[in-house]
This record gives structure tokens, sequence and C-alpha cells, in this order.
């Protein structure tokens, strides 16, 4: 009997055990950012989580797409002609980093139609319907704005065509958690989470199991499956749900193709896990915006020409479909999700 | 000793340890398979605004950025019943009850949090 009532209190204990996790919430890039920090002193996960959330405050600050910021003067002067300006290093950077993932992507992940975002009313913190000028989308689709419309050099930059517009909507949160990532590695942190607005990054483990993400459901309140998330690994979710309004019936999601001018219609969610490299967080973030738009049949062809190998698509209720690869590590919570993912076939395509 | 010690086991213990098992086996069942949340985390901002016991029938006022949201409790699950923000996402996301399930008013910055025995993961992708 003693030995019963002894596993019972054990049990107990269990249950109720504090862990040495410190977490912190705050609201930046128009979204909510969760930090937590696993096995350190109270006193230094506050102070290295509030200096991430400074970094992040003054980065969104310079690359914000509608109001007054580094990038909008950036933009204005695209706009306005070829004639060179100083161009703040770090936004050369990330452009010469998002004009290779343009190019790798067939256009498809463009940060250059930040024309076409604003006029689809997303360039508010509150949007609404907006009626669809046709005309207007029709002229910013003709113009076509190129990431690689623009030139930098020596500090300097111009553009090629004045109807490029950044709007790093679809890279800085993916680039914000590839640099936290950094911050934490050189603060001597040796686990942590990152969570930007649903991209997130691992660092270490939550004790003595990896880090465990849910991945929400489109439609549902609750998660529809959970990954573990290894150190360096980073995953990040395109959806309709987060940004849209709707109009005669019909959603109306921030993410635009940029060939059609158009948000992109009969995709739910597509989510992207990645393997640790010097800019997972980027590709988490950028990676699922090529799948989102591609026609169904040419999802595979999409997530292999940007070098995914894990990927889960909700078309629909009933039309799910997973890469093999995210297959093996994934866990379903929703059954009936469960019950109607399809395998893609990654080895027959072309 | 172990061995004494069980031919002396009388009624008592028994009825003991079989309702210490029932109440392992009920717990288990309750909090470790279904993950069923207990309390909600109110944050609004960066301050967290309390820690609500989720088994209780009760509407809550909370401040936000844009004015007052009222989010209700009742019994096991809660929601957003009213929110001052435009696309009223955070209301249309209905109810939660899962540990590890999030709703978050993002233009009013008022987020709820689910917490429970056990969740099945520690952070949200969305």
């Amino acid at each position: 009997m003693r030995l019963t009532l002894v596993i019972y209190i054990i049990f107990l204990a269990a249950c109720s055990s504090k862990e040495p996790m410190h977490n912190t919430q705050s609201y930046v890039f128009g979204t909510l950012v969760d930090i937590t920090i696993y096995g350190e002193s109270e006193d230094k996960s506050q102070l290295v989580a509030d200096e991430i959330i400074r970094d992040f405050q003054q980065l969104h600050h310079h690359l914000h797409a509608w109001r007054p910021s580094k990038l909008q003067t950036l933009n204005a002067a695209f706009a306005s002609g070829k004639t060179p300006v100083p161009i703040d290093a770090a936004i050369a950077n990330m452009i010469t980093e998002a004009t290779v993932l343009s190019i790798q992507s067939k256009g498809a992940f463009n940060p250059s139609i930040g024309e076409l975002i604003e006029a689809w009313g997303f360039h508010n913190d509150e949007f609404k319907p907006t009626n669809i000028d046709q005309e207007k989308i029709n002229h910013l689709v003709n113009a076509k704005p190129q990431m690689s419309d623009i030139v930098i050099k020596n500090g300097y930059a111009f553009s090629n065509n004045p109807a490029v517009r950044l709007d790093f909507g679809g890279y800085a949160k993916g680039y914000a958690l590839d640099s936290a990532l950094t911050y934490l590695q050189n603060q001597g942190i040796k686990n942590a989470l990152v969570n930007i607005g649903g991209n997130i990054i691992a660092l270490g483990k939550h004790g003595e199991k990896p880090w465990r993400v849910g991945i929400q459901h489109p439609r549902k309140p609750n998660a529809i499956a959970t990954i573990n998330l290894e150190s360096g690994w980073a995953v990040g979710t395109s959806g309709d749900y987060q940004r849209y309004f709707e109009l005669g019936g019909k959603r109306y999601c921030h993410i635009i193709d940029p060939a059609a001018g158009y948000p992109v219609q009969g995709v739910q969610a597509v989510t992207v896990l990645i393997a640790p490299s010097a800019n997972a967080g980027v590709l988490s973030d950028v990676a699922s915006k090529p799948i989102f738009i591609a026609k169904p049949q040419a999802r595979v062809d999409a997530a292999s020409m940007m070098g995914i190998e894990n990927f889960l698509v909700i078309e629909s209720e009933h039309h799910i479909y997973i890469s093999p690869a995210l297959s093996k590590r994934l866990t379903w919570l929703d059954k009936d999700a469960e019950k109607y993912a399809v395998e893609y076939d990654t080895q027959t395509q072309p | 000793m172990t061995h004494k010690l069980n031919h002396r086991l009388l009624l008592g213990d028994w009825l003991v340890i079989i309702a210490s098992v029932v109440s392992i086996i009920f717990m288990f069942l309750q909090f470790w398979s279904f993950e069923q949340a207990s309390k909600l985390k109110i944050r609004q901002g960066n301050q967290i605004i309390g820690t609500y016991d989720l088994n209780q029938t009760r509407d809550l006022h909370v401040h936000g950025a844009l004015g007052d949201a009222l989010i209700s409790i009742s019994q096991g699950k809660v929601r957003f019943k009213q929110s001052p923000c435009n696309n009223q996402y955070c209301v249309h996301q209905g109810w939660l009850s899962h540990a590890g399930e999030v709703a978050i008013c993002l233009p009013n910055q008022i987020s709820l949090h689910l917490i429970g025995v056990k969740s099945n993961y520690d952070s949200l992708n969305y």
C-alpha cells in the first residue's frame, strides 16, 4: 500500500514540477512575437529577450511598407527615376538575398510588388474589403517589377524599373528569426524557441526533449499536427486565414500571385519545415509562397525548386497533401486530417 | 518482509489501492490523452492580465489597444465573445478547449493561451 501511495505522490509531483523556462511576448511586425528561453536564470532570459524584441522593433521600423521608414524613402527614390541614392548596408544585404530567392522561385516570391499589395488594401493595420480595380491591377502586372531591376553599387542603389516597390512582408519575419538565433547563440543561450507570427526557429532543446510545435488547423481552433523542431530547424506557414477579407462570398487572402495580380484561391495553408542553415528563418518565411502560388500539379516542382523536402499543403478539408519526408516527422492530432492526408509522389516528378 | 506484508493486506488496503489506481487512470485519461486545458492565460501587449481557472462560467472585460474585449469562459472552454477589431477573426475562431490552443486578436493585442497539465506542443505555427 505504501508503495502505491509513493507512486501516486511521485505521479502528482511530476505533474506540477516547475521548469526553468522563461517566456516573453510582444507585438512587433503587426503580429505576436513569443520568445521562450529554457535553462537560464530569469534575469538573463529577460535581458536577452528584451534585447531581441528591441532589435525586432527597430527592424520593423526600418522596413515598414506603409509608414515613414528607410524602406519607404528607398521606394520613393526607385519610383522617381534612376538617380542612385545612398542605401543602408543591412537593407542592401536583404535586397541581395531576396533577389537570389526571387530568381530561384522564378518570380513567385517577389517582394517588389508592393504597389499590387497596396492596391488590394493590405497596406493597412485594419484592412477592409477593397473594390477590385481591374484596370489598376492590369497596369501593375504589366509593369513587371522584378527584384533584379534593383542595382546596388558602392553603397548606392537605383531601380531600372520605376514600378519596383519593396514590401518585405514575406521576408522580414524570417530575417528576424535568423538574426535572433545568431544573437541568442552569441549570448551563450543554449535552448530557446522564437515564434514571430507563427514562423518559428529552435535552438537546443526543451530539457531532455526536442522543442515541439503545433501546426494550426486553417479552419478549426485547434492544432492539426505537431512536429519536433530540432536545434537550428525552422518552420513557417503561409495561410489564407491570417490576413484576408471577404467580398461577394469569396475569400481574398494576402498572398498575391505576381503573375496574375490576384490573391491566390484554392489553398488554405502551406507549411514548410527547414533544415538548419544560415538562412533557415528566411527560408521558413519565403519558401512556402512559391508552393502556395503554384498550380496544384506544380506544387512538388515548386518545392524542389526552392530546395524544400518537408512540406504540407492543405487545399481544403478533404484535400491534404504531404511530402514523404515530412510525413515521417509529423504527428497528426486531427484524426480527420490524418484520414484525408495523401503523400506526394516526389520520386516520379521530372 | 514484502511477502509477510502481502499476507496482511486487508479490505481497507485494497480499497485504497483500487481508489488510487482508478484515480491515476482517470487523471491519465483526463490530462495526458485528451490534453484538456485547465487554465487560461490572458495577455495584453506584453503584460499578463491574469491566469484563470477554466472550470467556471464567467465573462471578462479586457482593455486592449483598441478598446474593451469581452472574453467568455464557460466550463472548460473560452472564446472571444466581443471585440472592437475590424475583421473579427478572434471572435470567429470560436471556442478553445485544449491545452496549447491560442487565440490572438492582433489589432487589440490580446491573446488567450490555454494551459493544461501537459500540452502537445511548446509553440504554435500558424
